[in-house]
């Protein structure tokens, strides 16, 4: 079982929602709404701590795997996230995605955490960061006005590819692991 | 979204923002050191920024933690630009980009 205490946070974005934790919750959870926000991707998670988490292409394979490390409903979403569909990825070590659900007055607070279990290149931590502000205003919108935004995926930004291939050849986490 | 104005309307904020973007996760002591600034003055404008949610702060053991939260920049930017007008205002921005480094290029 991965402890949270190896990773450290990389990449950490807020938003503040206008709804009830139990709605972010399900929004986070329920393929229907993952499907509207989150680039067209539906999650397949077992409700449990320990259980299996995938993200589906609308063709059904896995774009990201990994397993269920808190499952503390409507507070708090822990999963390791390995990216399967992109090549190169699957020999990078896992990192953990956390969300928090907060009550904040009237709102939510919602906390994603990125985190790694090794120093990860920031040319890599840019290629997460470029995508989650779309996912969350996205998400954000989709439970306050019933529409996602319209969001489009860019291209990684320049030197991500370059420093996947070159962290999969020289492996950093290794020589982090024996220190 | 008038926190996140007058949070970003202060050229020092703007800069405790730019040393974030560049290494993430930086506490108090870190930013000091590479800023010509009191910690008093460093701890304050760091609240602010909290304040309007353009800072994120993690507890580590007895470390806190500073990141950049630029969600509630994004959300300012989804209100007034659209869909459209994101390629041409990106088309827009990497010729300025291209023009500008011409100079240092030829050097």
């Amino acid at each position: 079982m991965t402890s949270r205490e190896r990773f450290k946070p990389g990449t950490v974005y807020v938003t503040y929602i206008a709804a009830a934790p139990e709605a972010v919750w399900q929004a986070l959870v329920d393929r229907t709404f993952t499907q509207q926000y989150f680039f067209g991707l539906s999650i397949d998670i077992e409700p449990r701590t320990g259980g299996a988490f995938r993200l589906l292409m609308p063709d059904g394979s896995a774009h990201v795997t990994g397993d269920v490390i808190a499952w503390e409903p409507p507070r708090r979403l822990d999963v390791t996230w390995q990216v399967a569909g992109m090549k190169g990825f699957d020999a990078l070590p896992a990192c953990l995605v956390s969300y928090e659900i907060e009550p904040a007055g009237a709102c939510v607070r919602l906390t994603m955490t990125e985190s790694h279990s090794w120093a990860i290149p920031e040319a890599i931590l840019q290629g997460g960061r470029s995508g989650w502000p779309q996912i969350l205003s996205s998400l954000k919108s989709l439970l306050e006005t019933g529409k996602p935004l319209q969001i489009e995926k860019k291209d990684p930004p320049a030197g991500f590819l370059a420093a996947v291939e070159h962290a999969v050849a020289t492996k950093p986490w290794l020589r982090e692991d024996r220190g | 979204m008038d926190d996140v104005f007058k949070a970003l309307a202060d050229p020092s904020r703007r800069e405790l923002l730019d040393r974030l973007r560049i290494e993430n996760g930086q506490t108090l002591g870190d930013l000091c050191r590479r800023l010509d600034m009191t910690r008093q003055a460093v701890s304050k404008h760091l609240a602010v920024l909290e304040a309007a949610n353009l800072v994120a702060v993690v507890w580590q053991g007895r470390e806190k933690l500073h990141y950049l939260n630029p969600v509630p920049i994004h959300e300012i930017a989804e209100r007034w630009i659209g869909k459209f007008e994101r390629s041409r205002l990106d088309a827009l921005a990497d010729l300025k980009r291209a023009l500008e480094a011409k100079p240092g290029d030829d050097e």
